[in-house]
């Protein structure tokens, strides 16, 4: 079967980058750009979509999926209807319940060979039977088992990164240890930055990143007052188009086409 | 009785052919283990140490995996279950080296093999996986 679609992993070292925020709002700007398009939320320790997109209540989570209780089809939200242009936007969320995310925590490693079978499977459900043009991956933040299983499921890592000195350091490190070992198409998303207002210094900015991390990137997302006070409950690809952060996403979903 | 004949004619005319299939697939099995020994002879012993009983094939083995071995690991992770010739077409490798390679796995306890006619098959072992790797 042929499969055009790309899985999208958004990852980063440190929690509080930005990656839920980011995969949201790039699954919304990929939806308003006609596509048909997949989120979902595999931070299972942390589980914040649901609370992001207020739904309370799912028949059946991700959770369920990786534990072999359900197929994909039970698991997809259909929000369609959110979305202006005619695309498609299905989300896979993960069980926020204390519960859940204590059962989660305490998996054995063949659970999560299993799992990384089942995400591996992904690409032929998602992509292949249903046509999906995009899978988006939000994950947990570091080297746990969840996350590098999207990692090593992806077709791209989107690495989301401040110029917090710690976040700096580990990303590197990871990007090294982990991407170049997978042999990953990577590219970096500079988060929250001060003082980009000026061309010089867009390009400061950016000739910093490439001599620290050695990879491309994607975009950079200067500090929204806006984006901040929203307290996640805004999704600006949909519902600010004229936004400057939805135009920043604008560009980098054109990017990721391209590189698609 | 002409009948009976002909059968006994035909049988005595295929058992040539059944013999050289055999020897044909005793060689690729003589083959496949001489690509073992060059590869032992290579990496040195250190990449066949056993794992601990039951070590699945996670993330964590396919890092700790030395990088020759961890590609051929992940393209088999991707297929499922595919022959040395169609993850050679993945990892653009030759054919033999992945054989080796594949071989090395299962002597690891990571892969399983099993032979359909002519063909040898690879896969995770499915005890262990629990659900096909589509």
């Amino acid at each position: 079967m042929l499969v055009l679609g790309k899985i999208i992993a958004v990852h980063s070292y440190k929690g509080g980058t930005g990656k839920t925020l980011l995969s949201l709002n790039l699954s919304a700007t990929f939806a308003e750009h006609g596509k048909k398009v997949c989120l979902f939320d595999l931070d299972f320790r942390a589980p914040s979509l649901s609370t992001l997109l207020k739904i309370e209540k799912s028949e059946h989570w991700l959770n369920d999926y990786l534990n072999g209780v359900c197929e994909i089809d039970k698991v997809l939200i259909d929000l369609s209807s959110r979305v202006h242009n005619g695309g498609q936007l299905f989300v896979g969320l993960a069980n926020p319940s204390t519960e859940a995310i204590r059962d989660m925590s305490a998996k054995d490693r063949k659970w999560e060979m299993r799992a990384l079978g089942r995400l591996l499977a992904l690409r032929t459900s998602i992509l292949g039977d249903k046509g999906f043009d995009y899978l988006i991956l939000d994950t947990s933040p570091g080297l746990q088992y969840s996350s590098i299983n999207a990692v090593v499921s992806a077709d791209l890592v989107l690495v989301a990164t401040t110029f917090d000195r710690s976040d700096v350091d580990g990303t590197r490190r990871m990007l090294r240890e982990l991407y170049d070992l997978f042999e990953k198409k990577t590219e970096v998303v500079l988060n929250k930055v001060l003082d980009v207002s000026s061309r010089t210094g867009k390009e400061d900015v950016q000739t910093k990143l490439k001599d620290i991390y050695q990879v491309p990137l994607l975009g950079i997302v200067p500090c929204f007052c806006d984006v901040l006070k929203s307290e996640g409950g805004v999704i600006f690809a949909q519902e600010k188009p004229a936004h400057p952060f939805t135009k920043i996403l604008e560009e980098m979903a054109n990017r990721i086409d391209g590189i698609a | 009785m002409e009948k009976a004949a002909v059968s006994k004619q035909e049988v005595l005319a295929k058992r040539p052919m059944q013999v050289l299939e055999k020897i044909r697939e005793n060689l690729e099995r003589l083959n496949e283990k001489m690509e073992i020994m060059i590869e032992l002879q290579k990496h040195g012993k250190k990449d066949l140490q056993q794992p601990l009983p039951d070590a699945p094939l996670d993330v964590m083995t396919l890092l700790s995996m030395p990088d020759h071995l961890r590609k051929t690991a992940m393209s088999l992770c991707r297929m499922g279950r595919a022959t040395a010739e169609e993850i050679s077409l993945q990892t653009k490798r030759a054919r033999a080296v992945e054989s080796a390679y594949l071989n090395q796995l299962v002597i690891m306890g990571y892969l399983k093999k099993e032979r359909n006619g002519r063909k040898a098959y690879f896969f995770v072992d499915k005890e262990n996986q629990g659900v096909s790797l589509g």
